[in-house]
């Protein structure tokens, strides 16, 4: 018996040991790429081309920052990006609510008919150019709109929000209602406030989802450059970066000692920029995301 | 009590219709907007039986019955790219999942919390990032002066650097990878959620008994996070067709386009490309039929592992 | 608190949601402005006889047009000094967009299905876009200006751009030539090779690709890296997209033909032959496969986009390549002297190779080419297609604008000596090569009409860079140490071409370019494309070259190329 014990706690010894060094690794290979953009960004352009930065500058440099920060084309785009990044989250926030909230009524009418009709959508769906041709019909190719009607009701958010409203008690809105609240002051007064928490999760799930989107400004947008997004700008500049291979020194700096920037180095300075803002915001937000997949993920 | 009963057992009256109100106004503009969003686009479908041209419109041009469907099949592209958006759909899927539960269980034998909370954290960073700034890593950490080739040139694996881009074989299991690194963190959310709900009565028993880790997790963490598995797998299934856009688009090229394209790419490759909207279309209607067809057998299929679970 | 989050949040969004909407509404102005615009078409087609107040005031505005190039390019500033400068005088502003991040095929198609289009456009897939009802027939504006009509093209000329439907669609804005031709540049296709290596062999004659690459061989294993450590590549090719060019139809000069593009013209039979099945392509490609099997060829040249081929041109690194002039010159040079790397010997020469030593060397072409395929066209969504054309127009015909986009500002930068002639300092040089100077200065609208040869003042050369005095001048030590040393004046003599007119029917390319698949031909020209995309550079990164020859050729075999040949000759036969 004793002997036993003492095997399994080697054992289990052994073990620890190994699961930090597999949590290690991974953690590693999870930041190691992104701390070394980080360091090519802030390194000289030229002196990058060699190789060999790992995760810190050899040659420092912000030139990179400067420039990415004086590109017309990605100012619009961050630009466009938050602004649809606000508008598409609020939005569809209010209407996926809304929605979740009348199919989540027990004596909804049309209550099956409804969830039914939206869940076939998650399913079925036209594909890229009957759907194309719509925005086209609708005129919405060229607009801003394009980021924000299309997407603004989505099924699975809508079977999110309406999980977790079906999980609330009735008596509130059977109280409420014998006080003589409508519907709709149920919803702003009780419901609202108490589903706050899955409100945040689909909040953070249409940002992240706005804020990431590029192929909606390529394929709707591809002539409206003051509609551009930043991820598309950064897609761009990842694929094509002509305009800025060549040096922009001023007389002095001439010459091959010039500090010159190169592709490498602003493609870093441009995905460090457009990565920042969420990077710095999701680790405030775990909480919500891990309740809202575990509601949409377990249940649904 | 008796109340609420009477209510429920109420018909479907004009007073009640008039208390509803609000939420059929809301009911009524939301179908709408469904019905032009996601049910106008299919009769788009028509296109598919047609000669489309754009001039002409859907009303002034010549159908072609099946034509583009024959086409399509005897395309020895198309069905190549069927093959890809399968393969790459399951080796993902096979992939991440593995992935994800290992990540979850052993995550859940960290013992100190602090780590484990920051480990986590850091986890799910990829996720947030956009599949552009992703492929734009892995293009540098796999480039000749990039780090997996440093690595392994340092190690002596090989002499020169390897072009990992122009080799068909390696690009199934670098798409494999990328959502590997992207996903592991943010899919073990579910699974850790689960874990979290086995009993610990369970674990103090097993150790009691003088069970080893690696038995406990064999015996208690593994069975009981089975069913998440299952379910999520068979959920999973259905959206396979879907994974195949992003990355395969953002790091395809020429040279690996027989093993790169998928059915996404293919249809924006006729539709827009070449302007084909019709074979475009037809292709996305099969993209969709298949779809429907795993979805359905993949919900039967759930509903009988559900009914199993019950006994 | 959060209550209070949520209402900025909710008033943010309607601030940005009204502004965005203040941009829709733009829109629509700017589409009421264009249909008012059409009713006064005359007013704005006579734009210098303004006595009459109404008229005046509406030839002194500016049009902002835009326009869309399927190539990739520098977007110049929006506060452009020359542009700014031809705006106030010819009344038209253009904001070009390139092409990025996709195919230009694929560009054109999301045009096409959006159904929104610039104001110009200039594709590579015209007949797409005509088949889509995009563009407007030009015919009547043509003939509106009689003078631009007889000076730009001969009438056979202006017949080859008819289209199916009988309308002319667009104008290919290159190749005339006014006066006498002042070429200095090869601006077609050759083996390149950087001075340095010539100058360190001493000089010595290459004439075939065998002593191409053994001299790159040797001067690598001599110098393995740059002055300043970075290795040397020998040899890089580019495949991507519609640009492999550089990798496939060498094997039509190898073997004496000029560039027909995708077929070669047997002039004595007046048949069509397949260069890609050839000896001479397949000894090329032989070529190729022991060079990279001994290390001489970039590895990384499969999957390079041509920004990355770019951007390691201008590095100085690479040795060698096999491209056309225009695909790198204007960057790559450019940076070269910006960075000090023409000093150092790395300016590219054209070298005139045959498979065989005494072939014909037809790599030049002496003759203007009108490439019937593609131009610049005005969209039916153009605001005012009347200014767009007469802009056009002014570009082929305005010595001033012409002079004011390919020099610049007179005294800023270009001088003009006592003899009238136009000359650059070295300052004015360097400033001109400055990436960040050319896009707030320099306003070239390089996809409008422009001409080579002299200009219309029978001295100076259209552009600077067919300037004799300007060219020489221009030329770092070591770049004239090697034309000395050869007995040339310029690349053209450099890469010393037999002169020899080419058939009307010349080039062909221009024809298999706006093939679509609505034919059997065509489906198997975009089937034999696809398939050398995959296979040219797995033939020359084969361990084993005949089995991937083999291979390349049983799948070529299967794209059906007796459909596409057979569609070719029926086009040579027209010319019989």
């Amino acid at each position: 018996m004793k002997k036993k014990k003492i095997k399994s706690s080697l054992g289990s010894k052994i073990f620890t040991i190994l699961n930090s060094l597999f949590m290690i690794a991974f953690v590693i290979i999870t930041l190691y790429p992104v701390l070394n953009t980080v360091a090519i960004s802030f390194n000289d352009g030229i002196d990058a081309v060699r190789g060999g930065i790992y995760l810190w500058p050899r040659k420092f440099a912000i030139k990179n920052y400067e420039t990415v920060l004086a590109m017309e084309n990605l100012i619009i785009g961050a630009k466009i990006t938050v602004a649809r990044t606000l508008i598409g989250t609020v939005s569809s926030l209010i209407v996926n609510a809304l929605l979740a909230y009348v199919v989540s009524r027990k004596r909804f009418l049309f209550k099956s008919q409804l969830s039914l009709f939206w869940v076939i959508t998650m399913y079925v769906n036209g594909g890229l150019i009957p759907v194309f041709l719509l925005y086209r019909n609708l005129h919405l190719t060229g607009t801003f709109w394009v980021y924000v009607v299309p997407g603004m009701v989505s099924a699975w958010n809508m079977l999110v929000l309406r999980t977790y409203m079906l999980g609330l008690p009735d008596s509130l809105e059977e109280s409420a209602q014998l006080d003589g609240a409508g519907y709709m002051t149920i919803f702003w007064k009780i419901i609202s406030p108490l589903c706050k928490p899955v409100y945040a999760t689909i909040v953070l799930f249409v940002a992240v989802g706005q804020w990431n989107s590029w192929f909606d400004a390529m394929l709707y947008n591809r002539m409206k450059t003051e509609y551009t997004t930043l991820q598309y700008e950064l897609m761009k500049l990842l694929s094509s970066v002509m305009q800025q291979s060549g040096s922009a020194a001023s007389a002095s700096e001439r010459g091959s000692a010039a500090a010159a920037i190169t592709p490498l180095t602003i493609r870093a300075a441009a995905t460090v920029v457009t990565m920042l803002p969420i990077i710095c915001l999701y680790p405030f937000l775990q909480r919500y995301f891990v309740t809202g997949l575990t509601i949409g993920g377990v249940k649904e | 009590m008796a109340r609420v009963k009477q209510k429920k057992d109420k018909r479907i009256t004009w007073k009640e219709v008039k208390r509803q109100k609000s939420l059929l106004i809301i009911a009524f503009f939301v179908t709408v907007y469904g019905f032009i969003f996601y049910y106008w686009p299919l009769t788009g479908w028509v296109m598919a039986f047609q000669n489309y041209k754009p001039a002409k419109g859907i009303l002034g041009s010549k159908f072609v019955g099946l034509d583009k469907f024959k086409f399509l099949f005897q395309d020895a592209a198309f069905i190549r790219v069927i093959r890809n958006t399968f393969c790459m759909g399951a080796l993902n899927l096979v992939t991440t999942t593995i992935m994800a539960i290992l990540f979850a269980v052993l995550l859940n034998e960290i013992r100190s919390t602090i780590a484990k909370k920051l480990v986590q954290t850091i986890s799910y960073m990829p996720h947030f990032l956009s599949w552009i700034i992703v492929t734009g890593i892995l293009h540098d950490a796999l480039s000749s002066t990039g780090i997996i080739n440093d690595l392994l040139m340092r190690s002596g694996v090989i002499t020169n650097a390897i072009n990992f881009f122009a080799h068909p074989k390696y690009f199934w299991p670098i798409v494999a990878f990328a959502n590997c690194w992207k996903e592991t963190g943010w899919n073990a959310i579910i699974y850790l959620a689960a874990i979290t709900a086995i009993d610990p009565s369970l674990y103090e028993a097993a150790s009691i008994d003088g069970a080893s880790r690696l038995q406990k997790i064999r015996y208690i963490t593994l069975p009981g996070i089975k069913p998440t598995i299952m379910i999520l797998l068979l959920m999973n299934i259905g959206n396979v067709l879907n994974a195949g856009f992003e990355v395969q688009y953002l790091l395809g090229n020429g040279l690996v386009q027989s093993v790169s394209q998928t059915i996404d790419i293919y249809v924006l490759n006729w539709g827009i490309s070449q302007n084909d909207f019709s074979l475009g279309t037809a292709a996305g209607i099969f993209k969709s039929a298949v779809s429907i067809a795993l979805i359905v057998i993949c919900n039967y299929l759930a509903k009988r592992a559900g009914e199993e679970r019950l006994f | 608190m959060k209550k209070k989050v949520l209402t900025l949040l909710l008033a943010s969004a309607l601030t940005v949601a009204s502004l965005a909407g203040c941009g829709g509404k733009a829109d629509d102005g700017a589409a009421t402005n264009s249909a008012a615009s059409d009713s006064g078409s005359d007013a704005a087609a006579d734009t210098d006889g303004g006595s009459d107040a109404d008229t005046s005031a509406s030839s002194g505005e500016v049009t902002d047009f835009t326009m869309f190039i399927t190539m990739p390019g520098s977007e110049i500033n929006s506060d452009n000094e020359i542009a700014q400068m031809i705006a106030d005088k010819w009344g038209v502003k253009i904001k070009e967009t390139w092409l990025t991040g996709q195919t230009a095929s694929e560009a054109t198609g999301t045009l096409i299905a959006s159904g929104e289009y610039p104001d110009y456009i200039d594709s590579d897939d015209m007949s797409l876009l005509v088949d889509a009802g995009a563009l407007v027939p030009l015919d009547d504006y043509i003939d509106q200006y009689p003078e631009f009509k007889d000076t730009w093209f001969t009438p056979e000329e202006w017949e080859k751009f008819r289209q199916p439907d009988g309308h002319i669609y667009w104008i290919n804005p290159f190749g005339n030539t006014m006066g006498e031709s002042t070429a200095t540049t090869h601006n077609d296709e050759a083996f390149w090779i950087q001075v340095r290596v010539l100058e360190w062999a001493g000089y010595p004659e290459i004439n075939t690709l065998d002593e191409y690459f053994k001299l790159l061989e040797d001067y690598v294993a001599a110098n393995p890296t740059m002055e300043d450590g970075t290795p040397n590549i020998p040899y890089t090719i580019l495949c991507e997209d519609w640009r492999y060019f550089c990798i496939e139809n060498a094997g039509q000069f190898l073997a004496g033909y000029p560039n027909d593009g995708s077929v070669i013209v047997n002039k004595d039979t007046m048949t069509i032959e397949d260069y890609n099945t050839s000896e001479d392509t397949k000894k090329y490609f032989q070529e190729l496969n022991s060079a990279y099997n001994k290390g001489l060829i970039d590895t990384e040249f499969a999957t390079q986009t041509y920004d990355e081929y770019i951007a390691k041109l201008s590095t100085g690194r690479v040795l060698g390549m096999c491209d056309q002039w225009w695909d790198f010159a204007y960057t790559v040079n450019d940076v070269f002297k910006q960075q000090g790397l023409d000093e150092q010997g790395c300016n590219y020469v054209p070298l005139g190779l045959t498979t065989e030593e005494g072939m014909v060397n037809r790599w030049h072409t002496y003759d203007d080419t009108v490439n019937q395929a593609s131009g610049v066209a005005i969209t039916v969504d153009c605001k005012d297609p009347d200014k767009a054309f007469k802009f056009i127009v002014d570009c082929a015909m305005d010595q001033e604008l012409h002079d004011l986009r390919f020099w610049g500002v007179k005294d800023v930068d270009y001088n003009v000596d006592a003899d009238g002639l136009y000359y650059r300092t070295d300052e004015q040089r360097m400033e001109c090569a400055d990436t960040s100077y050319q896009a707030s200065h320099l306003c070239q609208y390089s996809y409008m009409p422009q001409w080579g040869g002299t200009s219309r003042d029978g001295k100076n050369a259209n552009k600077p860079e067919e300037q004799t005095s300007e060219f020489q001048n221009g030329m770092a030590a070591p770049l004239k140490n090697c034309f000395d040393a050869y007995g040339a004046r310029n690349y053209v003599d450099m890469i010393g071409s037999v002169v020899e007119t080419n058939g009307p029917w010349f080039p062909m390319y221009s024809y298999s370019n706006n093939f679509t698949t609505d034919t059997p031909g065509g489906v198997a020209w975009a089937k034999m494309g696809e398939i050398k995309h995959e296979y040219l550079p797995k033939v020359v990164m084969g361990a084993d070259f005949d089995s991937a020859w083999e291979d390349y050729m049983a799948q070529y075999e299967s794209c059906k190329p007796e459909d596409f040949l057979g569609e070719m000759q029926a086009i040579l036969d027209t010319f019989k």
